[in-house]
């Protein structure tokens, strides 16, 4: 009970202090421009390129949408305490960590679900891609389950901001692979082998083919295997991350590094 | 004033250019929508497409480096606190900002060697610059005009504190307009003027002119008439700006 209080009251808290001093001038511009432009950039650059469909950008990079947010979240939160000299005073507090980073990447993935929706429908309005209401669970399944996975990669993120101050870049870096490696951008056979190779042991790819094959008709039990490797892979994630959180805690605390910014 | 410029980019270059982790993002992300470009433009099997394709990507990060890095280095400013002490100095925030945005475009400038370089080496994409000299004045010509259009967004980042946020925001569409990577043909019409406006636009062309041979030099002359305009918008801005920030007291907010 009193993780779930530390996850909920937590991730209220981060909510607030997240996005109450932004002005909805700058709010709204940066949640919902940026993915709307993101899908249209590459919708055009699909077209000009003459390779694939409007719908197979659409999904991608909603999916995308949505996986940044849960990584940033998550990444951001151990640098987010670092940059204002409260993560020594959250670690010495004896709440499950998990829980108390969970917490903190929570608004992001619901902020992100919501972005990533109104974005899918906006640009799908622009673009005249019809997808039908019967594939819209499949969609929402698919997209919880990349998600996930993405959020536990994001705790693997967040762990090395225990040890690094700079986690942001990174993680920048990680999120601008994926536009290129998860299948978002280039289809997957268009891809080297040995980038195939890390693509399917990466958070999104399963999930993105599996929400293409629900969009153009598919049944969620058509794409469970996919669905399924997915979670599998986020689940990997979240133990290393959790294994990570706990190694890079005891050693911030060890070489006392965890207030340096 | 003009030490106060040369000052400034000389200092914010060398900062930019320190930080071993900063310098791997303005690597490794031309790198990738260079990668996405070939991956996606090979099917039309162009040599040329896929230079163009490389300029276009750096072209893309040096407006990123003066929307984010300046945006960053604000925001920096206000968390330790310096902001207002720039903003209390005599020297005119245009002379302490500008070179921050210069510097970013310049930094960013480095993309075009990372893109050329991975482009013919994983790509084998053909690196022959037709006009040389044209090439090397294209190249601070668009940083300037850039870091000059940098100015007027930079004027924002003084009012709001979620400036950082605002930069992120304002890529794609100067990538899109600016048909960067796509032609501006293939964007809807309304598109077109817009692209008029911006200065990748033009500097994006006098680096592709120059490089796979056409007319750069009208293209380098817009972006210096663009650089000109641009510094006088983004200069009455911050003046307008500033003193609306004194007004509120929301300098030091963080």
């Amino acid at each position: 009970m009193n993780t779930l209080r530390v996850v909920f009251v937590g991730g209220l808290t981060s909510y607030r202090a997240l996005f109450n001093w932004i002005s909805p001038w700058i709010f709204i511009p940066h949640t919902l421009g940026y993915p709307v432009f993101e899908i249209l950039f590459f919708v055009y650059l699909g077209r000009f390129a003459g390779v694939e469909s409007d719908r197979f950008f659409l999904i991608g990079n909603a999916f995308l949408a949505i996986a940044v947010t849960g990584m940033f979240g998550m990444g951001h939160a151990t640098a987010g305490e670092r940059r204002s000299q409260t993560l020594a005073a959250l670690l010495a507090s004896p709440a499950n960590r998990f829980a108390v980073f969970l917490g903190r990447a929570l608004p992001s993935i619901v902020t992100g679900f919501f972005v990533a929706t109104i974005s899918f429908a906006i640009c799908a309005a622009i673009l005249g891609v019809h997808v039908n209401l019967s594939s819209l669970p499949g969609l929402v399944t698919a997209t919880a389950a990349a998600a996930f996975s993405c959020t536990a990669l994001g705790l693997c993120l967040g762990a090395l901001g225990l040890r690094g101050r700079n986690v942001s870049v990174f993680a920048d870096v990680i999120a601008a692979c994926m536009l290129l490696v998860s299948g978002a951008n280039v289809p997957l056979e268009k891809l080297p082998g040995w980038l195939q190779t890390i693509a399917s042991g990466i958070p999104l790819t399963h999930g993105i083919e599996a929400a293409r094959g629900i969009a153009n008709g598919a049944s969620i039990a058509a794409t469970s295997d996919l669905l399924l490797k997915e979670l599998a892979i986020g689940g990997v994630y979240l133990a290393v991350g959790l294994l990570m959180l706990r190694l890079f805690e005891y050693d911030g605390r060890r070489t006392g590094s965890l207030e340096t910014f | 004033m003009i030490p106060a410029i040369l000052t400034g980019v000389r200092l914010h270059m060398k900062q930019a250019s320190r930080n071993p982790f900063d310098l791997s993002g303005v690597i490794v992300w031309p790198i990738l929508y260079a990668s996405i470009a070939y991956y996606l433009l090979d099917a039309k099997n162009e040599p040329r497409l896929l230079l163009s394709a490389s300029l276009g990507a750096a072209v893309m990060l040096m407006w990123s480096m003066v929307v984010i890095a300046s945006s960053g280095a604000l925001e920096q400013q206000r968390w330790q606190g310096t902001l207002e002490l720039v903003v209390a100095a005599p020297t005119p925030l245009t002379a302490v900002i500008g070179p921050i945005c210069i510097a970013g475009a310049l930094v960013g400038a480095y993309a075009i060697g990372a893109t050329l370089i991975w482009g013919a080496l994983l790509f084998d994409v053909p690196v022959r610059v037709e006009q040389p000299l044209a090439f090397a004045v294209a190249i601070p010509a668009c940083a300037l005009a850039i870091g000059m259009l940098g100015l007027i967004m930079a004027a924002t980042f003084v009012l709001y504190r979620a400036s950082f946020h605002l930069g992120i925001a304002m890529q794609y569409p100067v990538w899109i307009v600016s048909g960067l990577l796509v032609p501006i043909s293939f964007l809807p019409s309304f598109v077109r003027p817009l692209s008029w406006v911006l200065a990748p636009t033009w500097g994006f062309r006098a680096i592709q002119e120059a490089a796979l041979g056409g007319t750069p030099w009208p293209d380098i002359g817009m972006c210096l008439v663009l650089s000109l305009v641009y510094l006088a918008i983004g200069g009455s801005c911050l003046i307008a700006f500033e003193y609306i920030a004194r007004a509120r007291g929301s300098l030091r907010l963080t």
